[in-house]
């Protein structure tokens, strides 16, 4: 596959490409808010407005599904989100290396959420009380095999995230590289250009479809992909987080008709 | 119609087997195997998301037609149930590319 893909652009010597732009996606983050919150205003413009409307409909994903008590997790979250949805467009451009389309990324946000929502879970409510909850509402004798099935979910959970991702990822890429095979100086462009007559006919009507095809549905499809992706990493991290502090609630306050 | 197409399955897995065996291959086994796998798992995978994402794109048309109103609820439901479904066809697709790409590779 490597000998498909070409490099990219700007290489570290002795760094992997997905850690080279990882810093990347880091600066060009770090360096938007630290712009934007120069001088903050009261009524925002420019820049501010702008990350002020995506921290707001990250604000609106947190009241929908957690409540709003879950507002206080909005660093981890709107992180995770937009580092992803940042990497997955970086990936887009030709010439930058794909941060999530390497295991490793993807890996090491999906851990750091399985860390995260066990973490909130056995501090809000203590580690005996969490683990408890493990065996769920069924009778005593099968309480233990209730424990093992949701542990073994529970571990499911952070391979699904790095595989989801990174699979849908790899795959846009893939199909990419195959597009790029086939138009190569091996393929339509070759035959195209080969002097032939039947040549210049399949080639040029062939070339022209596939360039058609690939801007005109696959890049779009690649972008709905990359966006929609790290809209369910993030859904599925705050619904993990509402599922570790929502047991408090069935034994301590009323159920209220909102959650 | 149904035996003979289980029948005509089990024919097309001889011919790699044929193949190795006028080579004379003894180490070349899991190649075509792999490539065989990789292809047909994906694309049952592929079928079969198809069916559910088709089943649940029909519920949520239905139900949006029936409540106009929670229409942006029923669609963001909608979205994470097909990210959800299109992830297990994902799933396939990686373990596809492992086959692929790893055994897939005749070391010859």
């Amino acid at each position: 596959m490597e000998a498909i893909e070409h490099p990219p652009i700007f290489r570290l010597p002795g760094i992997p490409d997905h850690v080279t732009y990882t810093w990347l996606v880091m600066i060009i983050l770090a360096g938007l808010t630290f712009v934007a919150s120069r001088h903050l205003q009261l009524v925002p413009r420019g820049l501010q407005n702008f990350l002020e409307v995506v921290l707001e409909q990250f604000l609106q994903m947190i009241d929908d599904v957690m409540g709003p008590e879950g507002r206080r997790y909005l660093p981890l979250i709107a992180t995770l989100g937009l580092f992803i949805l940042t990497s997955n467009l970086m990936g887009l451009v030709p010439g930058l290396a794909g941060v999530t389309s390497n295991l490793n990324t993807n890996a090491a946000c999906a851990l750091v959420v399985f860390i995260a929502y066990h973490w909130i879970g056995v501090r809000k409510q203590g580690l005996i009380p969490y683990l408890k909850h493990f065996a769920g509402p069924v009778p005593l004798a099968l309480k233990p095999l209730m424990f093992v099935i949701e542990i073994i979910s529970h571990l499911a959970r952070p391979l699904s995230l790095t595989l989801r991702l990174f699979g849908n990822m790899v795959g846009g890429h893939i199909l990419l590289a195959v597009i790029f095979l086939l138009m190569g100086l091996d393929g339509l462009i070759g035959w195209a250009l080969s002097g032939s007559v039947a040549g210049a006919i399949i080639g040029g009507i062939g070339g022209l479809v596939t360039i058609v095809f690939t801007v005109g549905f696959l890049y779009p499809l690649k972008i709905l992909v990359a966006f929609l992706q790290a809209f369910i990493f993030v859904m599925l991290t705050m619904l993990y987080i509402s599922g570790a502090i929502e047991e408090s609630e069935h034994h301590s306050e009323q159920h209220s008709g909102h959650h | 119609m149904r035996r003979s197409l289980i029948l005509g399955g089990l024919a097309v897995l001889a011919f790699p087997t044929a193949a190795l065996a006028a080579e004379g291959g003894t180490g070349g086994w899991i190649a075509p195997f792999a490539v065989i796998a990789a292809g047909i798992g994906m694309a049952i995978a592929a079928g079969l998301c198809g069916l559910g994402q088709g089943r649940a794109v029909a519920s949520a048309v239905d139900a949006m037609a029936r409540q106009p109103g929670a229409a942006a609820r029923i669609q963001t439901a909608m979205i994470i149930g097909l990210a959800l479904i299109e992830s297990l066809a994902i799933y396939t697709l990686v373990i596809a590319l492992i086959l692929l790409f790893v055994k897939g590779i005749n070391f010859a």
